[in-house]
C-alpha cells in the first residue's frame, strides 16, 4: 500500500478490501456448500437434539453394559468364541482392567471394562472403507461385515476408535461383533451369546425400538447417569455404560 | 574359657531373635501356602489370611464349621456360589453387611478375574 505510515491504512485502502470480500463471498453462497461430509450426517449435525434419543431401526438393537458388575470372568469371550468361531489369536470383544488406586485393601483390586463393537449410528469404520465390505444395515443399524468384498487393508481397524476389530486369517477379512446375528438373531434368538453368558447380569442386549422393551426402560430411568466410550470421536455408539 | 562363654553367648542371641521369625504369629501369617485363588465356578476369586486374622478373630471363626482346613478344598462344592453366600453360607457368614461388607457390594476385592489371576502368576507367585 502507499500511505507512508507502514501501520495506518487509508479508508480507500479498506473500502477496496471489504468489497474484495465481499465479491469472494458471492460466489459460495450462490453455488452449494463444500463439505468433506455426506449432506443429511451435516443436515443432521445442525438439528443437533432430534438426533440423540430417537431409534430409527426397527429393530434397533443396543447393549447396557453395567460396568461395576464385570468380574473378568471372562466366559463373554469364550461364549463368543465359540459361538462365532473366533479364532485364538483374536478376539471380537475384550475386558479392558486397570489397578484401582487408593485403596488400603489389596493391591490386587482391579476394575473391569467389557468392549465390543458399539454398533456406532455414525460408524468411522464404514466410512474408511474403501471397498463397502462393511456397512450399516438399514434394517437393524447393525454395522455388517461382507467378507467377500475385504481386502484386508485395516483401514477399518485402524479407524475403528474401540479396537473392535481384528484380521482373520481364515477368512481372509476383517472378523468383528454383529450381535450375533448371524448365528443367532437370524435365527430366531433374541439373546446375544455373551449376554447370555454373563453370569453377573453386566450386559444387557435388546431392541430399543419397542418402549415396552426392559431394555428401554433400564436405560430410560430418570436420573441415571448413561457414558459411552470415546464420545469425542462422534461416532454416536449404540453400547451405553451404566452404574450399578 | 573366655572364648567358650562368647560362644554361649553368641548361639543364645541368635536363637532368640531366629525364633520368633520361625514361630508364626497370628497378625500377617499367609496360613495355606499364600493367597488362595479359586478358579471354580469362576475365575478367578482370591482369598488372603492376613485381612481375616487378627483381634476380632481367630482359627475357629471359619475352621471348621465354614470351611475345611485345606486351602482350595470348598471350590470343589457345588453350592460354593453368590447365592449361597446370599443365603448366609460359606463367606457370607460374615460378609452380610453387619459383620463384614455384604458379598453384593465391592466385587472387585475379591474377583480378581482372569486378568487379575494372570498378574499374579507371573509378578506374586513367580510361578511363570
Amino acid at each position: 500500500m502507499k500511505s507512508g505510515n507502514s501501520r495506518a491504512v487509508s479508508l480507500e485502502e479498506r473500502r477496496r478490501f471489504l468489497l474484495l470480500g465481499l465479491k469472494i463471498t458471492g460466489v459460495f453462497v450462490g453455488g452449494s456448500v463444500l463439505s468433506l461430509v455426506p449432506a443429511p450426517e451435516v443436515r443432521s449435525e445442525l438439528l443437533g437434539a432430534s438426533v440423540v434419543g430417537t431409534y430409527p431401526y426397527q429393530p434397533h438393537y443396543a447393549m447396557l453394559i453395567y460396568k461395576d458388575r464385570c468380574i473378568d470372568c471372562e466366559r463373554c469371550i469364550e461364549a463368543c468364541r465359540q459361538t462365532n468361531n473366533v479364532p485364538s489369536y483374536g478376539s471380537r470383544n475384550t475386558i479392558l482392567t486397570r489397578k484401582k488406586s487408593g485403596i488400603a485393601a489389596s493391591k490386587m483390586i482391579r476394575e473391569f471394562l467389557p468392549v465390543l463393537c458399539n454398533q456406532c449410528n455414525r460408524p468411522p469404520c464404514v466410512r474408511v472403507c474403501p471397498t463397502k465390505a462393511t456397512y450399516k444395515d438399514k434394517k437393524n443399524g447393525i454395522v455388517m461385515m461382507n467378507e467377500s468384498l475385504c481386502i484386508g487393508c485395516k483401514a477399518c481397524m485402524t479407524a475403528c476408535p474401540y479396537n473392535a476389530r481384528y484380521y482373520n486369517r481364515e477368512l481372509q477379512a476383517v472378523d468383528k461383533c454383529d450381535f450375533c446375528y448371524r448365528k443367532r438373531l437370524q435365527n430366531g434368538d433374541t439373546n446375544t451369546a455373551c449376554a447370555e453368558a454373563c453370569p453377573a447380569g453386566a450386559l444387557f442386549f435388546g431392541d430399543l425400538s419397542k418402549h415396552e422393551n426392559e431394555i428401554y426402560t433400564l436405560l430410560h430411568k430418570p436420573e441415571q447417569t448413561i457414558l459411552v466410550l470415546r464420545p469425542e470421536s462422534g461416532s454416536m455408539p449404540n453400547v451405553f455404560y451404566l452404574q450399578g | 574359657m573366655r572364648m567358650m562363654i562368647s560362644r554361649k553367648l553368641f548361639f543364645l542371641f541368635s536363637i532368640l531373635t531366629v525364633l520368633p521369625g520361625i514361630v508364626p504369629t497370628a497378625l500377617g501369617q499367609e496360613y495355606g501356602g499364600g493367597p488362595i485363588v479359586f478358579i471354580k465356578p469362576v475365575r478367578a476369586v482370591i482369598f488372603e489370611h492376613r485381612y481375616h486374622l487378627g483381634k476380632n478373630f481367630d482359627c475357629q471363626s471359619c475352621h471348621p464349621d465354614l470351611f475345611e482346613k485345606k486351602a482350595g478344598a470348598v471350590e470343589e462344592k457345588d453350592d460354593f456360589t453368590m447365592e449361597s453366600f446370599n443365603q448366609g453360607r460359606y463367606c457370607g457368614k460374615c460378609h452380610n453387611g453387619t459383620i463384614a461388607f455384604s458379598v453384593n457390594t465391592k466385587c472387585n476385592w475379591c474377583h480378581i478375574g482372569v486378568q487379575g489371576h494372570k498378574h499374579l502368576e507371573e509378578y506374586e507367585l513367580g510361578l511363570k
